[in-house]
């Protein structure tokens, strides 16, 4: 194995052990080393994540080792985020993402967040118990092609369709897909506020992200 | 059959025995409990007067202590003895800024991210990962005798009078939660992960503590009390928090110990409170010895299988929920509740072994309408025999 592959497959099992700390280590060995930050991107952390997510959605690993190995993720992603950016590496969508007002609830969004920014999405964290108007300044600010909304509780859901309806008196409704999220959210709940889809968990949030945006 | 006292009602289900109808559980506890804005919708419909009361006297927890005429009302089975913060947490709390922080004796608290919405989200052991750490930590104390001074007699009463079975729920004396609670739920769920060694010392730490503050319960009690309330809640929407390998390694010794330690002091069952899909560990929970299992959360994965559910286990743990409060209860019409209590209880009430509840709190969002149907489809479709049947 070149030096090259072996700091490759280093940084994949730290990120599915979740070590933060190892991985950065190794992270920055590479960089030292001459490895792109795209590559330990896209050919280490997002193959490591992918497999998480395949672990989960088939019941052999649950949210702790699924939270550690985001939370590794992210960690070497504030330390090569810069660089990507300063190299020009193209983004596939901007997603900005909030809980809804009323609502503290974030570690299925979190999850989420990692999840798309590991599929090469850009994506913005408006953070928790956000505002409707929040939501509609951070689309016409930012342009992003889609917005996330989270709920944990049937009593923020509603919180979804009056953001909406925020949105779309904004006359912003068009410009962006929307995605709703939370343990009480299904089909129904994307019928009523007028969403465009849902995902149940944290590993198909990348699909059905790019089946609204007709991509991948 | 002659009519029960809601007493012999409920001991007669636990005993899985069929008793005259299927037993309601309603406001004895904060999992079965009814927040207090449709109380207060309740009180309206009801012309029923009495004043806003709150469970543990904590207006930021919002759920209501239900007045005797509206649990008379609901058919209310079950009647509830707490225990309360510590005198000088509650004196501190009534006499700190208007909406600032509510701080408990753990040091954890609740924040107002709204108007008369509170969250817990102060987690004074956040970053903590090492046993020093918790060596360190100002842990509350256990033998104030202001949290348990009211819990004698106020169980004599209840039992002096006879009619009702007395549940009993020190507040959230469960592990994990607290954990959660110290911590944040995200950051001890990655602890657990990554520092296992600190996160079980946390939660022994914490179940050390629960159990000098039940014993202290149990003892106040004395036989005045049929169900113990305790739990975790370990499943999510769809699954489980963590694999049933992680539970049964760090969790599960520690609920059994809990269990074991009760059930030496007391001849009361175990009711054991746990959120989401548990499905794979129901025969851990049988085999710990919960007598009890607590809500049924039919909206969570396998949670769904009533029929599989009361056929693999009804002969050996009492249900006590599974009125779905994701959909049917603040959505709902009250037909559509009807007909759900008449499916739920044509599912799990033969035999005894089923008490009727609300999966968790009724929120906010539950129109007191909704309630009404409820229960009266309990007394409806409930009576045995022919239950199911109308």
């Amino acid at each position: 194995m070149s030096a090259r592959d072996d700091i490759l497959d280093r940084l994949y099992r730290h990120v599915l052990d979740g070590h933060a700390e190892k991985a950065v280590t190794v992270a920055r060995e590479g960089l030292a080393t001459g490895v792109e930050p795209t590559a330990l991107l896209f050919d280490a952390m997002i193959p490591a994540l992918e497999e998480v997510g395949r672990l989960f959605e088939t019941g052999e690993v649950f949210l702790p080792e699924m939270l550690v190995s985001a939370h590794a993720m992210q960690t070497v992603m504030d330390l090569i985020r810069p660089l990507i950016v300063a190299a020009g590496v193209d983004t596939i969508g901007r997603f900005v993402m909030g809980t809804v007002a009323g609502d503290i609830h974030d570690v299925g969004k979190k999850l989420v967040m990692v999840m798309l920014e590991g599929a090469g999405f850009e994506v913005i964290d408006l953070g928790i118990n956000v505002p409707g108007d929040r939501f509609v300044e951070a689309i016409h600010d930012l342009q992003p092609d889609v917005v996330g909304m989270s709920a944990f509780l049937t009593t923020t859901v509603p919180e979804f369709g009056r953001t909406i309806e925020l949105i779309d008196r904004a006359g912003l409704r068009d410009q962006v897909k929307i995605l709703i999220g939370g343990a009480p959210v299904n089909q129904l709940t994307v019928d009523s506020v007028g969403a465009d889809g849902f995902a149940p968990d944290a590993s198909s949030a990348v699909r059905v992200t790019k089946q609204v945006l007709g991509i991948g | 059959m002659s009519e029960m006292t809601p007493r012999q009602r409920v001991l007669a289900a636990i005993e899985h025995r069929e008793p005259d109808r299927v037993p309601i559980v309603l406001g004895a506890s904060n999992a079965t409990g009814i927040k207090a804005k449709p109380y207060r919708e309740l009180k309206e419909m009801l012309g029923v007067s009495a004043p806003d009361e709150y469970l543990y006297d904590w207006p930021e927890l919002g759920t209501a202590a239900l007045d005797e005429t509206t649990l008379t009302r609901l058919g209310a089975d079950v009647r509830g003895v707490l225990d309360l913060e510590p005198a000088w947490v509650l004196e501190r709390n009534a006499h700190r800024p208007p909406h600032s922080d509510y701080l408990n004796s753990w040091g954890s608290g609740a924040r107002e991210i709204r108007p008369g919405e509170w969250f817990p989200m102060v987690c004074p052991l956040a970053g903590a990962t090492t046993i020093e750490e918790i060596d360190d930590y100002p842990w509350p104390d256990m033998e104030d005798p202001s949290r348990v001074g009211h819990v004698a007699a106020q169980a004599a009463d209840l039992a002096n009078d006879g009619r009702y079975a007395i549940m009993a729920t020190p507040w959230l004396l469960f592990p994990l939660e607290r954990a959660f609670a110290m911590q944040g739920m995200d950051t001890f769920l990655m602890n657990l992960a990554l520092y296992p060694d600190f996160a079980e010392a946390l939660l022994w730490r914490i179940q050390g503590l629960c159990k000098t503050l039940m014993g202290h319960f149990l003892d106040a009690l004395g036989e005045n009390v049929d169900i113990i309330k305790i739990g975790d809640d370990l499943g999510t929407q769809e699954s489980l928090l963590m694999s049933p390998a992680m539970y049964r390694r760090i969790l599960k010794p520690i609920h059994a110990d809990y269990i074991d330690f009760i059930k030496h002091r007391t001849k009361a069952k175990v009711f054991f409170h746990t959120d989401g899909d548990v499905f794979p560990l129901i025969d851990d929970f049988v085999e710990m010895g919960v007598d009890i299992l607590n809500p049924i959360q039919t909206s969570a994965g396998k949670m769904a299988n009533l029929v599989e559910i009361k056929a693999r286990w009804g002969d050996r743990l009492t249900f006590c929920g599974a009125i779905d409060t994701h959909r049917i209860l603040p959505a709902g019409t009250p037909d559509e509740v009807r007909d759900e209590v008449r499916r739920v209880i044509g599912i799990m009430a033969p035999g005894g072994g089923y008490m009727v509840s609300s999966v968790h709190t009724v929120m906010d969002d539950v129109p007191a309408r909704n309630i009404l149907a409820m229960v009266d489809a309990v007394e409806e479709f409930g009576r045995y025999p022919a239950t199911g049947t109308g």
